[in-house]
């Protein structure tokens, strides 16, 4: 596994190298966006970790050039002070975000979980098990504890997008566009009520997840472990 | 105008005394004389219409106490005008209709004695008007002075104390209109005022506005057009008035000055406080984990995994804090710089604290969370990240301050116009002096003076609350306790 590292501290470099190979990846780092942007597309990566605050080119830039060639996987490392330019970076086609300082354990998480994602398209799995919970994707029919759980499409949709997305950050536009269609993208009081109603007959508690993350003013993350 | 030397006290001098001059002839005095001379010629006549006996003594009196009488009443000059008659008449009283006979020596003796009562009583008596008018002159003036000067060393804005100053002026001086124009360190000051329906372009005096030979500015005040130039006395008036403006202005400059000094060393004050709190704060976590660091590459120390581990927890502890601090430091920097900006948008309070909740949970140790929200709760306007921010510092502080296994209750409710949300500890509470002062920088409580708090978070979620529009204050919990209440509008507002 090929992991590319766009940062310009030599320091997070080293930090991250060093951890990395430890748990055997394989490590490349830069220091710009440019050498970002034209290292994804030589070496191909299986995953960049960019930060946002490069000197030479906003970080959102440096996604939208990547996703000109490359589905790669891109997490962004930023300070918690960026919070809008990560919500951008989301946006513009970035898969997730650790702040900056993080503790390694979550980087390799966060790392290993958008990995999996990106892999080779396993055969679908026709049935998600959460527990008790079903979503049998091809009948698209929900049951928790062996109960039917009523959606109207709307929530199953939602629903859907959510699972079938595990551990990723979904921006609200992201989701709006996704489940209402490309009009969308600002209506979150909506998409909030939705989410609250699923939640509510998923038997969810929003203080205690074990299904539904909440990021707020950015999006949500299904958590929901696989059984 | 020269500068007064020892500033120009509220008695300077205004009229000066020695000056003695001549009451002017007028008409007044010529009728009063007039006057005074046909009431004594009409006694005269009066006396005699009882007998056909001239009582020549009986006339003679007559005239002498209408000659004082001018004099006392109408001053020197009407009691001349009398004298002067009464000679001339004095003979007519006694001819009987006939022509008058001159008395020779007896007539010029009355004449003269006429003349010398009339002068001396019309110099006592002028002169006694003459001061007595000074004295109500003066008593006037200083009055005015007086009230200028409480007025103008009221410590007023200089703005204002210029606008009542010229409104004064105007009355006892008899002025269409007076201006004054200063310039204290740079900044104009202007002030005008004048009396409506009168003509202007009269006799106009344009006196400097001095101060210790420096230049304030200019007043110009103008009488009617067509109404007599100002006199010594007024004039002088004026500069006393001009110079007690001078004096309160460049105490009102002074006085500023002084302030912004006060200020000034307030901030600093303030600031070294700051800078040697923040300092601590932010050394101490580095000591921390550069010990833990050096000891452990230190070859000569032999740890095992145990004490390994507890190196690194300690180093990882010690990075969280410093993390949250500098945090919590660029936070207040950025509000202090004005450069929180809100991005409000329809956020649910709920929402927002039930993912606070869950994203806390895992470090809140032993405590536990009672979160209850009322069902329906209306969006707010609010930057969801910023709430995010409100509530976990609320959280942090209530977990920091609860013993062990005790319970935070947030609750949410909806008031007429806020979404009220309450977050209470079980917490030894706080003093009843100390409520405002919880959201003060730096400050922290009386029982926890070392507590690993930076005493940042509370006065970061109050700017946010503040700014949007939103209150934020402490209440005693039924046990005792602490709760910290946030209202937060329905409505947009402010900003």
């Amino acid at each position: 596994m090929k992991v590319l590292v766009v940062d310009d501290e030599p320091q997070i470099r080293r930090a991250l190298r060093t951890s990395l190979e430890a748990h055997g990846y394989e490590v490349a780092t830069v220091g710009t966006g440019d050498e970002g942007v034209v290292s994804a597309a030589e070496a191909q990566p299986d995953l960049v970790l960019l930060d946002l605050g490069l000197p030479d080119m906003d970080g959102t830039e440096v996604i939208r050039r990547i996703r000109g060639f490359s589905d790669v996987p891109v997490i962004v490392l930023s300070v918690r002070e960026q919070m809008t330019d990560k919500v951008a970076a989301l946006d513009a086609g970035a898969d997730d975000y650790v702040t900056k300082p993080f503790g390694m354990e979550e980087l390799l998480a966060r790392a290993r979980a958008a990995i999996r994602r990106a892999g080779p398209d396993e055969p679908p799995q026709p049935t998600l098990r959460y527990g008790d919970l079903e979503i049998d994707l091809a009948r698209r029919l929900v049951t928790s504890g062996g109960e039917p759980v009523h959606l109207t499409p709307t929530e199953y949709a939602l629903l859907e997008s959510l699972a079938t997305n595990p551990g990723k950050l979904l921006t609200h536009q992201w989701l709006l566009r996704r489940v209402w269609g490309q009009g969308y993208g600002t209506e979150t009081t909506y998409l909030r009520t939705y989410v609250r109603t699923l939640r509510k007959k998923l038997g969810d508690d929003a203080s205690a997840p074990a299904l539904i993350v909440t990021e707020p003013g950015v999006g949500y993350r299904w958590i929901g472990e696989s059984t | 105008m020269k500068a007064p030397n020892g500033g120009g006290t509220v008695a300077s001098v205004v009229v000066d005394r020695s000056s003695r001059r001549i009451v002017p002839f007028t008409a007044r005095a010529l009728g009063i004389g007039l006057f005074a001379t046909i009431i004594g010629a009409l006694i005269s006549l009066l006396t005699r219409l009882g007998s056909d006996q001239i009582q020549v003594g009986t006339v003679v009196a007559v005239f002498m106490l209408s000659v004082t009488m001018a004099a006392v009443t109408g001053g020197l000059w009407a009691g001349v005008v009398a004298a002067i008659l009464a000679s001339v008449t004095l003979p007519f009283m006694e001819s009987k209709g006939k022509l008058p006979s001159f008395n020779g020596p007896r007539d010029l003796i009355a004449a003269v004695v006429f003349l010398a009562i009339a002068v001396v009583i019309g110099l006592v008596v002028g002169n006694a008007a003459d001061e007595r008018d000074r004295a109500a002159r003066s008593e006037r003036e200083a009055r005015l002075l007086a009230y200028l000067s409480t007025k103008l060393l009221s410590g007023d804005v200089p703005d204002r104390v210029l606008d009542e100053f010229v409104m004064i002026l105007l009355e006892p001086l008899g002025l269409a209109s007076c201006h004054v124009a200063v310039s204290l360190d740079g900044h104009a000051i202007e002030a005008k005022a004048q009396r409506d329906g009168l003509p202007p372009g009269g006799p106009t005096e344009v006196i400097p506005i001095v101060v210790a030979n420096i230049p304030l500015g200019t007043l110009i005040a103008e009488r009617p057009a067509g109404r007599r130039p100002f006199n010594r006395d007024e004039r002088l008036l004026l500069e006393a008035a001009t110079r007690q403006a001078a004096v309160a202005l460049d105490r009102a400059r002074l006085d500023a000055r002084a302030r912004l000094a006060q200020v000034d060393a307030e901030t600093n004050q303030l600031r070294a406080a700051m800078f040697s709190s923040v300092t601590h704060d932010l050394r101490t976590p580095l000591a921390s984990i550069k010990a833990g660091v050096t000891s452990l590459l230190d070859e000569g120390a032999i740890h095992d995994a145990r004490q390994q581990r507890d190196l690194l927890v300690t180093i990882l502890e010690e990075t969280d804090r410093l993390n949250r601090l500098v945090g919590n430091i660029l936070d207040l920097a950025k509000i202090r710089a004005g450069a929180l900006i809100s991005r409000r948008v329809p956020t649910a309070v709920d929402e927002v604290a039930e993912a606070v909740v869950a994203r806390m949970r895992p470090r809140l140790g032993g405590v536990v969370v009672d979160l209850q929200l009322q069902d329906d709760l209306p969006d707010i306007p609010a930057d969801p990240m910023q709430l995010d921010q409100v509530l976990t510092n609320l959280l942090e502080n209530a977990a920091r301050h609860s013993p062990p296994g005790g319970t935070i209750r947030i609750h949410a409710t909806q008031t007429d116009t806020a979404v009220r949300l309450r977050v209470a500890d079980e917490g030894p509470g706080i003093h009843v002096d100390d409520r405002e002062k919880v959201f003060e920088a730096f400050y922290r409580g009386r029982q926890s003076p070392e507590s690993p708090g930076s005493g940042l978070g509370l006065s970061i979620a109050r700017a946010i609350v503040t700014a949007h529009g939103g209150r934020i204050w402490v209440e005693e919990t039924m046990g005792g306790g602490t709760a910290m209440v946030l209202d937060m509008p329905i409505r947009e507002t402010g900003l």
